[in-house]
């Protein structure tokens, strides 16, 4: 059954089935390949996107929850960017392998929409991705960095 | 053809008088560059190219060949440096683009590495014979270092003659900044790249000069990576982002265990569901085509595989150990029962001298010091799981074969591709992009093997073949368990006299060779990573030997990010703790006192526990420890603080010092460590495999846990720049670390761990 959604920021109609993750229709069908395949259980966090605001790991997301929603990739967050924490991310050259990065992202773009000067306690809290390059030390000052370029209007 | 012959006769030649003299270097490096000039990459939107290396545009943007792949380790960027320093580019215009696949671009650094010491110009020699193209074993940059720089360094004088010729002036006059040309005395300057067509068609130099390091103005900067901006847009390509017009998709399922052979399948409703489109069958899997992955996977679930063996049904991790412990006894060599080690043990000795055996036989129980430790089956778990896309269109001669995946090794691909499909090599195109981490991983060719059963069953539509997290984790090529004893003999002045190192384990390297080529599984060469940091040691030991018993196991094994580095530092550096420890010394003053004739590894040592603050004060709970390792021709020490409450261990500090000649580019080798570290941390407080009547006990994320954010320490790395001979980066940091977080959790505790994960 056709899903219809807001994919950044413009109106589409997913014709995939209703019980396919979020993931796989973003892949797939919508094209849009920055949305990573990590772990398919939620444990890994690659496939992060927002639905309404909000980060889901979409891969355990079927795209029926989606329907009439507002979702936002990378892709999405690039075409308007790059935002305050893409800017942090290139100024502290986080990637390594960089498979996971678009995951991290999105979760900490999230993470400053609600709590926009994080401890690093809230950080800890709120990015429980998954990097195996082990980019957490440069992702750390990133994430402050972010927020003060957020809080700066960038 | 006559040509290529000739080529490699003059490589036979050149390797037969290797006497290690800097201008023999050169001379070696020339001659792959002389071979260089003759092939020239493909050219597209005006660009020219100067030799195999490089190419000019005429806007100046210079496009560095590399032919190593980047899983994270940033040698892109490395490699174009070496490139954009000797033609004094701007940084701003430079990009890397993934070489084709010729013999110029082997790796013969790599294979140099892999031989026992007198094998080593014979391997050297073969290596410029058969160009093989990987990445692997800490080499790109060592193995890039003379070619590119020479190559660029001979594009440079050929841009200065054209630049000379056009303005009339002396080629002595001219010198380049920025991309720039310049002539002081006339005023005259223009980009390089307007030179680019002329200087193309001169004859390259017949020798030139690379920049000695004082003069370098790139080369020990850290300049923004060439990879970081698309990888952070969300832009960066991998395998498995590759989108073809028609493709399909396919997933795989291995049978439950380790070794065996699938015999049936059986489907949940008798027979295979409507999505799945075809089926591909291999010796132990089963692989579904459909339109996505989803509804293959969806397929794939409904199906049962029966199979395995004698052997790999039976074998647990718990049975594996006592089995090491017999062969360690001495007993067992005859054929092993219960079918976990089929061979006889080979025995072999990997370094000794003095007489080790002797001494430790005839010190008193109190002189004598020994131990066990044992290391577990580790999965590599790269972020981006196992994926192959092909499409072959046509058959036979005119058959052309197109395989993009993200593998460290592109010519064995081109082989294997060509050979299983009946096309020539030439007609088979690797496309390489970036790899979701690689760790050694993707050496491993079963992946494409299985997506080139998939593209056959298809009528030439294109298939991506996706793993699913839980076949990466319960069917990988696993780093293996391995159980070692160490004895030592203490002399009558509280001395450390004797060292003894006795393990059991299988070879790696057979195992990966098996899985490419069953022909090339032998027993010699003996396997130098099975004893890598430990068969040769800095400490100053009268009487010293390494032993080796080499076992084969039913178990896929890869090489695992350090090989056998990662597990042979954390039997020495934490029985070097234990001695230390009997002695009543100082751990890190106990090491320097056995390196007084090893400056550069003492001064590594300091540098570590200098900017630790070895002997300050830790809170209550905490410990501190610190491990040396050299591996990949690079040293680190590192210094661990570690809080333990409880059961819980805490990482809070990891103090690392490394020396690696010269780092070329010092934020990513501070990168580098602190990745390594961490990828060693996960394994030495979070993961393993283990096994269960012969099934990984392992599937995913969830019980192979990796470390996180909220777990990982404060870092710091000091590098020390020796200027020794270049050493690589990218996985020196694991062997010392779980030593150096054992050794911290002695000092904590009291406990001495001996076997890892760590668990109080």
């Amino acid at each position: 059954m056709p899903t219809a959604l807001t994919l950044n920021l413009a109106p589409v109609t997913l014709n995939a089935p209703d019980d396919k993750p979020l993931l796989w229709a973003l892949r797939e069908d919508a094209n849009l390949v920055g949305t990573k395949f990590g772990c398919g259980i939620a444990a890994c966090g690659a496939c992060t996107v927002q639905v309404d605001g909000v980060a889901m790991r979409s891969c355990s997301v079927p795209l029926s929850f989606v329907a009439g929603k507002q979702v936002t990739t990378i892709e999405g967050i690039t075409a308007i960017g790059p935002n305050a924490v893409q800017k942090a991310w290139i100024e502290h050259q986080v990637p390594q392998c960089g498979y996971c990065q678009s995951g991290f992202i999105m979760a900490t773009t999230a993470l400053l929409e609600k709590t926009p000067d994080p401890t690093d306690a809230d950080i800890d809290a709120a990015i429980t991705n998954l990097c195996r390059c082990g980019t957490y030390p440069a992702m750390r000052l990133a994430i402050k960095k972010a927020a003060q370029l957020k809080k700066a209007g960038g | 053809m006559a040509k290529f012959v000739k080529t490699k006769r003059a490589f036979l030649i050149g390797t037969g008088i290797v006497g290690g003299a800097l201008v023999l270097g050169t001379t070696l490096a020339w001659r792959r560059v002389a071979n260089a000039q003759n092939f020239k990459p493909p050219v597209k939107d005006g660009e020219t190219a100067f030799n195999a290396w490089l190419k000019i545009m005429p806007d100046s943007t210079v496009v560095v060949q590399v032919p190593r792949q980047d899983m994270g380790q940033g040698i892109y960027t490395t490699l174009a440096m070496l490139v954009a320093e000797e033609l004094d580019a701007d940084w701003g215009k430079v990009r890397a683009e993934q070489s084709q696949i010729n013999p110029v671009y082997g790796n013969i650094v790599a294979l140099g590495d892999s031989a026992p010491p007198p094998m080593k110009s014979a391997m050297l020699a073969m290596a410029r014979v058969i160009g093989l193209q990987l990445t692997g074993g800490s080499t790109s940059v060592r193995d890039g270092w003379e070619p590119m720089r020479t190559a660029a360094a001979s594009a440079r004088a050929m841009l200065l003659g054209a630049a000379a010729a056009k303005w009339n002036v002396p080629v002595t006059e001219l010198t380049i900044e920025k991309s720039i040309v310049k002539h002081a005395a006339s005023g005259k300057s223009a980009p390089f790249g307007e030179f680019a067509q002329a200087a193309a068609t001169l004859t390259p130099p017949s020798s030139v000069t690379v920049k000695a390091p004082k003069d370098w103005k790139l080369l020990g900067t850290s300049p923004a990576r060439l990879d970081v901006v698309e990888k952070t847009l969300g832009k960066a390509q991998f395998g498995i982002d590759v989108r073809l017009d028609g493709m399909l998709y396919a997933t795989v399922k291995h049978i439950p265990y380790v070794s065996g052979h699938l015999q049936e399948v059986r489907w949940k409703n008798g027979t295979p569901p409507r999505d799945a489109l075809h089926l591909a069958r291999g010796d132990n899997w089963l692989a579904v085509v459909a339109t996505s992955y989803w509804s293959a996977k969806k397929a794939l679930d409904e199906a049962e595989l029966v199979g395995g063996g004698d052997t790999g049904t039976v074998l647990s991790s718990e049975q594996l150990a006592a089995q090491y412990n017999e062969v360690l006894d001495g007993k067992n060599d005859g054929v092993l029962d219960a079918g976990v080690a089929h061979l006889k043990p080979l025995r072999r000795t990997f370094g000794e001298h003095g007489n080790a055996e002797k001494a430790i036989a005839s010190a008193t129980t109190a002189q004598r010091i020994d131990a066990a430790y044992s290391v577990p089956f580790q999965a590599h778990a790269p972020m981006e799981p196992m994926n192959c896309t092909v499409r072959i269109a046509g058959e036979g001669k005119d058959g052309k074969v197109d395989v993009w995946v993200g593998n460290q090794a592109p010519t064995v691909l081109q082989w294997l591709a060509a050979g299983n499909v009946g096309v020539p090599s030439e007609n088979v195109t690797i496309h390489t992009p970036y790899l979701g981490g690689g760790f050694g991983r993707r050496v491993d060719l079963e992946v494409i093997r299985q997506a080139l059963a998939c593209a056959k069953l298809t009528g030439g539509k294109p298939v991506q073949l996706i793993w699913s997290r839980e076949e990466d984790i319960a069917h990988d090529a696993y780093r293996p368990a391995i159980s070692a004893r160490m004895s030592a003999a203490l002399d009558d002045k509280g001395g450390l006299l004797a060292w003894h190192h006795r393990m059991v384990g299988p070879s790696v390297s057979k195992s990966v060779f098996a899985r490419m080529n069953p022909l090339a599984a032998g027993d010699f060469p003996p396997d130098v990573t099975n004893a890598e940091g430990a068969a040769h040691l800095p400490y100053a030991l009268a009487h010293f030997k390494c032993d080796h018993a080499q076992v084969d196991l039913p178990v896929p094994l890869g090489f695992w990010r350090s090989v056998g580095n990662s597990y042979n530092a954390f039997f020495v550096e934490t029985f070097i703790d234990e001695i230390a420890v009997a002695l009543k010394k100082d751990p890190y003053l106990f090491r320097l006192e056995l390196l007084k004739d090893q400056p550069r590894f003492a001064r590594v040592v300091d540098a570590a526990a200098s900017a630790a603050g070895w002997s300050s004060a830790l809170p209550k709970g905490w410990g501190r420890g610190i491990a040396l390792a050299e591996s990949f021709k690079s040293i680190v020490c590192q210094v661990v603080d570690v809080e333990v409450v409880g059961k819980d261990i805490k990482v809070r500090r990891v103090v690392s010092a490394v020396d690696c000649g010269t780092a070329l580019h010092p934020v990513n080798v501070k990168a580098q460590i602190s990745s390594a570290a961490i990828y060693g941390i996960t394994a030495a407080l979070k993961s393993q495999i283990t096994l269960k009547d012969g099934q990984v006990q392992q599937r995913n994320f969830d019980t192979f846990p990796l470390l996180k954010m909220a777990e990982c320490p404060q870092f710091e790395t000091v590098i020390v720049n020796s200027g020794a001979a270049l050493g690589g980066i990218g996985e020196v940091g694991v062997p010392p670390i779980a030593p150096a977080l054992g050794n911290a959790i002695f000092a904590a505790t009291g406990k001495r761990l001996r076997g890892l994960p760590f668990v109080l």
